[in-house]
């Protein structure tokens, strides 16, 4: 009986190691295929030349004195036509004196406004800035960046055109590590931001899939946000809760992966637990709430459904690779069935397939050979450091995120990644 | 003329690693002679690794250099680089697969018969580990050649 049941979930978790293994190699062949082609957006670019709405930029800043500076410098180089440019600055209750550097710009350029959070207001986490940030808000689209940024001086022009569409909801730009070279935590954050951005997120953008909104670099139309309430500020991946929001409305979200915003990534593994720690349960709340929606939704293809399933259960996958490790010996020892043996053979590969950002070994090779990453490419062996670290962070989060249910009590505390401003030395223009 | 029928053979294989790569990459590619009798025995050698693995190793060492190859092939074939190079790359990574496995089932024999079964869950345990660390430094070493490769040819042009 116990040999049944083992087999049974043995089975399960090989399905699901391979459903995802399929589906990240459907995506790397889909990019490789992809990359051979020319892009065709001619006509888009055209319509987009005379498509210039009224934008405006959201920027939450909670003791960021060391990085805001250098994104509103930045802002005020964009190309983008300065009067149809809205720049907020939401100062989320800071400590230091992030405030004040967004004032001294705001004196020197019209365009750019500041918001003070109290403490009673502030510090309640992203979402809570950014929706007192689209009070203020007049632009027909409504971007965000995070103050560690530093976008491209085009980066609006790239974006804006795709809201050509009436279909499109909400773009997403690409985001590049700038401190990679800092130390081997920004190389490997870097390694995953290639295997998520220039892979993962362009092929679902070229299949039709759940493109996802990563919480920065990207915009909105106005009237959408507003329709849907704006951010959730009861769930810490208000990003992921907000991409299948738009999803759910019928919109969908576009990628632009040659609109490029650099970010200063986290520069040792205490932050790495801390920002990840966040995104995991912040995921998994949004697979709890919108799993059922999914699957329902009459505005969602059979394609989207099943990738919004696996996008929304992809945090879980670490937790049961460990499980499978678990499940699978005892199996191979003390019942031996024939099949165990080779389904055990999967989980080398399966590993990879969860590893940091998600993304599997071969898929971040790929993207790094595309993007022309020649010595990054020796550092993907080291991504199973990344991967054993988030078997821990998503253990740890699925049990508190049980325990909160079981006690009642919301423990959504929201942990500040802090930026050092290290990233400023790589900035050669 | 002795041979005649050994080289078709050689040719028919490295037709069909010329359709994978023509298939997958989209552009056409002519072969020499020469380059067809590599192909052939690269062909040849893989299967022959696959034979070893699954006749003296076990068999999961042989289903993970089926993967090893479905995976390189669809996806490291379509890149720039000579296909030839690509063919011999994989060789390699089979032979250092099979090498692997064969050093690795060993120690687990040895360690199994001195320190009795549970040497041998340990080993199991870690063998996924094992797989993985070679899969993934070869396919990252064989990236960097192929992009490599790719830059001197951009730079004779």
């Amino acid at each position: 009986m116990i040999a049944e049941i083992l087999e049974a979930v043995f089975i399960l978790l090989t399905v699901l190691m391979i459903a995802y293994l399929g589906r990240h190699y459907i995506f790397t062949l889909t990019v490789l295929k992809n990359s051979r082609k020319r892009e065709k957006f001619v006509t888009k670019e055209k319509l987009a030349l005379a498509y210039q709405p009224s934008v405006t930029i959201l920027i939450p800043a909670r003791d960021e004195e060391r990085v805001i500076g250098r994104i509103l410098q930045r802002i005020t180089e964009l190309t983008y036509p300065k009067d149809k440019m809205q720049i907020i600055v939401i100062d989320d209750a800071s400590a230091d004196n992030t405030g004040k550097i967004a004032e001294e710009y705001s004196k020197l350029h019209n365009y750019i406004q500041i918001i003070h959070r109290s403490k009673e207001e502030g510090g309640k986490g992203k979402a809570a800035a950014l929706n007192a940030g689209v009070m203020h808000a007049n632009g027909e689209i409504i971007f965000c960046f995070d103050a560690d940024y530093y976008p491209q001086k085009d980066i609006l022009e790239k974006l804006t055109k795709e809201f050509v569409d009436p279909k499109v909801g909400a773009v997403q730009g690409r985001v590049i590590v700038l401190n990679e070279p800092q130390n081997m935590v920004t190389r490997l954050v870097a390694l995953e931001r290639i295997g998520g951005y220039r892979v993962d997120q362009k092929a679902r953008d070229n299949l039709g899939l759940i493109t996802q909104f990563g919480g920065t670099v990207g915009g909105f139309r106005h009237s959408l946000i507003e329709c849907l309430g704006g951010w959730n500020e009861s769930i810490l991946a208000e990003d992921t809760d907000l991409t299948f929001r738009v999803y759910l409305a019928g919109y969908r979200i576009s990628y632009v992966y040659d609109a490029e915003c650099y970010e200063e990534a986290v520069e040792n593994w205490h932050a790495y637990w801390k920002q990840r720690y966040r995104w995991a349960k912040g995921h998994m709340q949004c697979a709890f709430k919108h799993l059922f929606k999914v699957l329902k939704s009459n505005n969602l293809t059979l394609k989207e459904k099943i990738d919004g399933l696996l996008l929304l259960n992809v945090y879980f996958m670490p937790i049961l690779v460990l499980l499978s490790y678990i499940v699978g010996v005892p199996l191979l020892f003390a019942y031996h069935p024939q099949w165990v043996s080779i389904c055990w053979a999967f989980i080398p590969i399966s590993l990879y397939s969860f590893v940091g950002n998600f993304a599997p070994f071969f898929e971040v090779g790929i993207g790094a050979y595309l993007d022309g990453r020649t010595r990054a490419q020796w550092l993907i062996p080291l991504l199973i450091f990344t991967f054993l670290y988030n078997i821990a962070i998503c253990t740890k989060a699925l049990t508190d995120l049980i325990m909160s249910k079981i006690i009642g009590k919301n423990g959504n505390n929201w942990a500040k990644t802090l930026h050092s401003g290290n990233g400023n030395i790589y900035i050669t223009n | 003329m002795k041979y005649e029928k050994f080289f078709k053979l050689l040719e028919i294989a490295s037709r069909l690693f010329l359709y994978i790569n023509n298939r997958l990459g989209e552009r056409r590619v002519w072969m020499k002679r020469s380059d067809c009798v590599v192909f052939g025995f690269s062909f040849m050698g893989i299967v022959f690794c696959m034979l070893l693995s699954f006749l003296f190793i076990n068999r999961e060492s042989t289903f993970t250099l089926v993967i090893f190859d479905l995976l390189f092939v669809s996806l490291t074939f379509p890149l720039d680089g000579k296909l030839i190079y690509k063919a011999c790359l994989l060789l390699m990574g089979n032979i250092l697969g099979s090498f692997w496995n064969y050093l690795f089932s060993s120690f687990s024999s040895v360690g199994t018969y001195y320190l009795g079964d549970f040497f041998n869950a340990l080993c199991t345990f870690i063998s996924p580990f094992a797989n993985l660390v070679w899969i993934v430094s070869f396919w990252s070493m064989s990236l960097t050649l192929l992009a490599n490769s790719k830059k001197e040819g951009e730079t004779k042009i």
